[in-house]
């Protein structure tokens, strides 16, 4: 008994589930379900498949190196059977499983939030910067009230800073 | 007899046009809206029967063989069966000549066969090694992969001559 990967979707396969085809050239493929059969069927890339773990790798969505994978890979060495080995083994799934899912979740919380500051830090610089495209600097040297309010968020200490500078 | 063999042929009839309407309904249903090669590749497979043109994988001589008879099984063999064929192509020189009844075993099938662990398997297209009466294989070489299935049907021959255990 050996749990498989869907050759479409790369997920687990447990036995009594799915689909096995053997083409001439003696090459196998495992499929999850009749959605992955029906899609390899219809000749459809799992590259080019949004759903697929394939994609979500190849585009970056999902963590591709890491510590963890590397426990999983395919070792065609039978090893001798010992209790002690086996015990640990299965302690070690759970938590190496464990492990990962939370590497995986970060890895999709740091893809998704990412840019909020770094997009505050350039809108600040660009209105230090490039105010002069909105209104002239004579005009704002005039009228001080008439400069933009400074955003109050985390650079309340630049507009110390920049009181002296704006006479 | 008569009566008999009417009831035979209408049993095949039957199951051959169970067969057709498999294809025609999951062609029509398929069809509607999509384009062609969609529907190509939902096809039912069915069993191997009468008239059913199998590929040959040894070096018997023979290269095509049709099914006359499939020996066990009311609806067809599947894989790892047996079956009576006729000879349809063979090679020039070979040990088999052309419209020789022989025996075969169905070593690859397009049709899905369960194994025990609840898995299923199918091959790319259906094919046949030429046995005789007892079991034994005529040719000496097997070409492309064959199930482990063969094992439990005791073709045990064909298993070790075979290059790919799929």
């Amino acid at each position: 008994m050996r749990i498989e990967k869907c050759w479409f979707c790369s997920s687990t396969i447990y036995p009594g589930h799915g689909i096995q085809f053997v083409r001439n050239d003696a090459k196998i493929f495992h499929f999850c379900r009749s959605k992955c059969h029906k899609n390899f069927k219809m000749k459809r890339n799992p590259r080019k498949v949004k759903w697929t773990k394939a994609y979500r790798r190849l585009h970056g969505k999902d963590m591709t190196q890491d510590s963890t994978f590397e426990f999983e890979r395919k070792r065609n060495r039978p090893e001798r059977y010992d209790r002690n080995l086996t015990e640990n083994t299965l302690k070690a799934i759970k938590t190496i499983d464990k492990v990962r899912s939370r590497r995986e979740a970060k890895h999709i919380e740091r893809r998704k939030k990412g840019k909020k500051a770094q997009e505050m830090r350039e809108a600040v610089k660009e209105l230090e910067q490039n105010i002069s495209l909105v209104k002239a600097p004579s005009v704002l040297k005039e009228d001080p009230s008439l400069t933009l309010p400074k955003i109050k968020v985390k650079v309340s200490h630049a507009q110390v800073e920049n009181q002296p500078m704006e006479e | 007899m008569a009566a008999g063999l009417a009831s035979k042929w209408s049993l095949v009839g039957r199951s051959l046009l169970g067969g057709l309407n498999n294809n025609l309904s999951s062609l029509l249903g398929t069809s509607n809206g999509i384009t062609c090669s969609h529907s190509l590749s939902l096809q039912q497979r069915t069993f191997i029967q009468m008239r059913t043109v199998l590929k040959v994988v040894d070096n018997s001589g023979a290269k095509k063989v049709m099914c006359i008879q499939a020996l066990k099984g009311k609806k067809g063999a599947r894989l790892g069966d047996t079956i009576i064929a006729s000879v349809k192509e063979a090679h020039p020189n070979g040990k088999v000549k052309k419209g020789k009844v022989v025996y075969g075993v169905v070593v690859r099938a397009a049709m899905q066969r369960g194994r025990c662990d609840g898995s299923e398997v199918k091959f790319d297209d259906n094919a046949v090694v030429l046995v005789d009466k007892q079991g034994q294989p005529i040719g000496t070489r097997v070409f492309g992969p064959v199930p482990h299935e063969l094992r439990k049907k005791k073709h045990v021959k064909i298993l070790t001559l075979a290059g790919h255990i799929a």
